[in-house]
C-alpha cells in the first residue's frame, strides 16, 4: 500500500523527516519528565548515604540524624540556601562563597570537598570529629581516575587510612597530606597510591583547599570546644555527663 | 502478512535468527563488531549484565521499529532515520537506568550513550531489519544482542575474578588466599587484557568450528 506513493520525492522526505523529528522529540521529551524526579531522588538520596557513610552511621536516618546549613567566607551562615542544590556544583558553590556544613546530632560536622584527580573531577565527604580536628570518616569518589591505581580512592580499605588523623598542628592547619613511599605514622598523612601519583596529589591537594575554606567555622568551633561550653543545651548536657565514659571508647 | 501468519512463530528458520548469533554467527567473536564497548565495561560482571540488557533492548527494538517503517522510509535518509530511531532507544534506556539502576548506571557512564555508535545495532538493521518482516527481525536483534552480551559476561566473568578476586561484587577468592601470597591480576582490570580475552575466545570458538576458519 505503501508502493503508491514516491518515497523519493522531496516533499515526501522532508515531511517525513519532520514527522520523525516531531514524534521522537515528544516522546524523549515524556519519558525524561516522567523519570525526572525518580532520577533526582536518586542523586539525593546518594549523598545523603554518602554522608552519613562518612560519619559510619548508615543506619540513621538522614533526616533526623543530619541538619545541614550553609556559611559564608567568614563563617558566618547564609539562609534560605540549598544545600543539595549547591553540591550538584560544589566548585561553584565555593567561587561563590557558599560552604556546605552538614552537621550530625551527635556534633560532629561533615564537610563536603572537590578537587582534580588524573582524569577528571574528583569529590568526597570528610566527617570530623567533635574536636574540628580529628578525621571521624572519609568518602572519596570519581569520575574516571584508572581501575586499580587512582581510583582505589574511592575503596573502603584506602579511605579507612584517614580515620583518626588529625587536620591541625596545635593552631595550625595542616590539612592531611598523601605521602608517597608511605606515610608511617605521620598523624597528617596518609600512605599515596603507589601507580597513583597524580590522583593522589589530587586528593592532597582537595583535601587541603577545600578545608580550608571552612577555617574560620573550624577555629571558631575549636575555640568553643576548649573553653568550658557556654550554655549547653539539653542534648550537650546530656552529652557531657555521658563524656568520661565515651571517651576512649575506641 | 498471510504468509507469516502460516509460519508459526518459532519455526526452525526463526529459531536461527534468535539463536544464530550466539555462536556460528556471533557479533562479537566472528564479525568482530561491538569490540571497543566490549573492552571498556567488562571489569566487573554486574555493568556487563546490564550492558548486555540495554544493548539487547536496543538492538530488538530498533530492528523492530525499523522493519514497521521499512516501507514507508525514503531510501535517501534510510542511514538518519536509523540513527534517529537508535538514538531514541539509547536515550530511554539511559534514562530509565538513571531512574532504576542508579548505581549501575553511574559505573557504565558514557558507555550507554554509546550503544548509538555500536556498529551491531546499525549493522542489524541495516542488514536485516530493512529486508524483512517484524517478528523476524525482533528475533535477530535479540539474538544479536544476547550473542553480544553472552561475550560481554564471559570476558567479565574472568576479569572480575582474577582481577578483582570478586564476582558480582562479592568476594570470592578468601582472604586467607591472599594472606598466603595470592595476589589479583591488576593486568585484568585494563582494557588490553579484555582484547587478550576476546582473542582467546576466538580462538577456541574457532578451533571447535572448523567451518570459521579460513583457508
Amino acid at each position: 500500500m505503501a508502493k503508491k506513493f514516491d518515497t523519493n520525492s522531496n516533499l515526501y522526505i522532508v515531511v517525513y523527516a519532520t514527522v520523525m523529528v516531531v514524534v521522537v522529540a515528544v516522546l524523549l521529551a515524556v519519558a525524561a519528565l516522567s523519570l525526572q524526579e525518580r532520577q533526582y531522588a536518586n542523586e539525593l538520596n546518594e549523598k545523603k548515604q554518602s554522608i552519613l557513610q562518612s560519619l559510619g552511621a548508615q543506619d540513621r536516618n538522614y533526616d533526623d540524624f543530619i541538619s545541614a546549613y550553609v556559611l559564608d567566607a567568614e563563617g558566618q551562615r547564609i539562609e534560605g540556601e540549598d544545600v543539595f542544590a549547591l553540591l550538584k556544583d560544589l566548585p561553584g558553590a565555593f567561587a561563590a562563597g557558599k560552604f556546605p556544613v552538614f552537621e550530625a546530632a551527635d556534633g560532629r560536622v561533615v564537610l563536603p570537598v572537590t578537587g582534580t584527580g588524573l582524569w577528571g573531577p574528583i569529590w568526597g565527604y570528610v566527617a570530623l570529629e567533635k574536636d574540628m580536628d580529628t578525621v571521624a570518616g572519609i568518602i572519596m569518589a570519581h569520575k574516571g581516575e584508572t581501575p586499580g591505581l587512582g581510583a582505589e580512592i574511592a575503596t573502603e580499605k584506602y579511605q579507612r587510612q584517614f580515620v583518626g588523623k588529625t587536620i591541625f598542628e596545635g593552631d595550625e592547619f595542616r590539612s592531611i597530606t598523601l605521602v608517597k613511599g608511605g606515610a608511617h605514622g605521620d598523624a597528617h598523612g596518609v600512605d599515596a597510591i603507589s601507580g597513583g601519583t597524580k590522583t593522589s596529589d589530587g586528593v592532597t591537594a582537595m583535601l587541603r583547599t577545600s578545608l580550608e575554606h571552612y577555617l574560620p567555622m573550624l577555629r571558631a568551633a575549636r575555640v568553643a570546644e576548649a573553653a568550658p561550653a557556654a550554655e549547653p543545651t539539653g542534648d550537650e548536657a546530656q552529652e557531657m555527663s555521658n563524656d568520661e565514659n565515651v571517651e576512649n571508647n575506641e | 502478512m498471510s504468509k507469516q501468519e502460516k509460519e508459526p512463530l518459532f519455526s526452525a528458520k526463526n529459531r536461527k535468527y534468535l539463536t544464530g548469533p550466539f555462536s556460528a554467527n556471533n557479533p562479537v567473536i566472528v564479525q568482530i563488531l561491538g569490540i571497543c564497548s566490549a573492552l571498556a565495561v567488562t571489569v566487573q560482571l554486574k555493568p556487563a549484565i546490564v550492558m548486555a540488557l540495554s544493548v539487547t533492548v536496543v538492538t530488538a527494538f530498533a530492528n523492530l521499529v525499523m522493519s514497521l517503517l521499512r516501507n514507508g522510509v525514503p531510501a535517501r535518509i534510510r542511514i538518519i532515520v536509523q540513527l534517529v530511531v537508535i538514538a531514541a532507544l539509547v536515550i530511554l534506556v539511559d534514562q530509565v537506568l538513571k531512574a532504576y539502576v542508579y548505581e549501575v548506571s553511574k559505573q557504565l557512564s558514557v558507555y550507554v550513550g554509546l550503544i548509538i555508535t555500536n556498529c551491531i545495532v546499525m549493522g542489524r538493521v541495516e542488514a536485516f531489519a530493512l529486508a524483512n518482516k517484524p517478528w523476524p527481525a525482533l528475533l535477530d536483534g535479540i539474538g544479536n544482542g544476547l550473542g553480544y552480551g553472552l561475550i560481554l559476561i564471559v570476558v567479565a566473568f574472568f576479569r572480575e575474578l582474577f582481577g578483582s578476586g570478586s564476582l558480582m561484587g562479592y568476594r570470592i577468592v578468601p582472604e586467607s588466599w591472599y594472606e598466603a601470597g595470592y595476589a589479583n591480576c591488576g593486568l585484568m582490570l585494563f582494557p588490553p587484557m579484555a582484547l587478550i580475552l576476546v582473542g582467546c575466545i576466538i580462538w577456541v570458538h574457532r578451533s571447535r568450528n572448523k567451518d570459521l576458519q579460513e583457508k
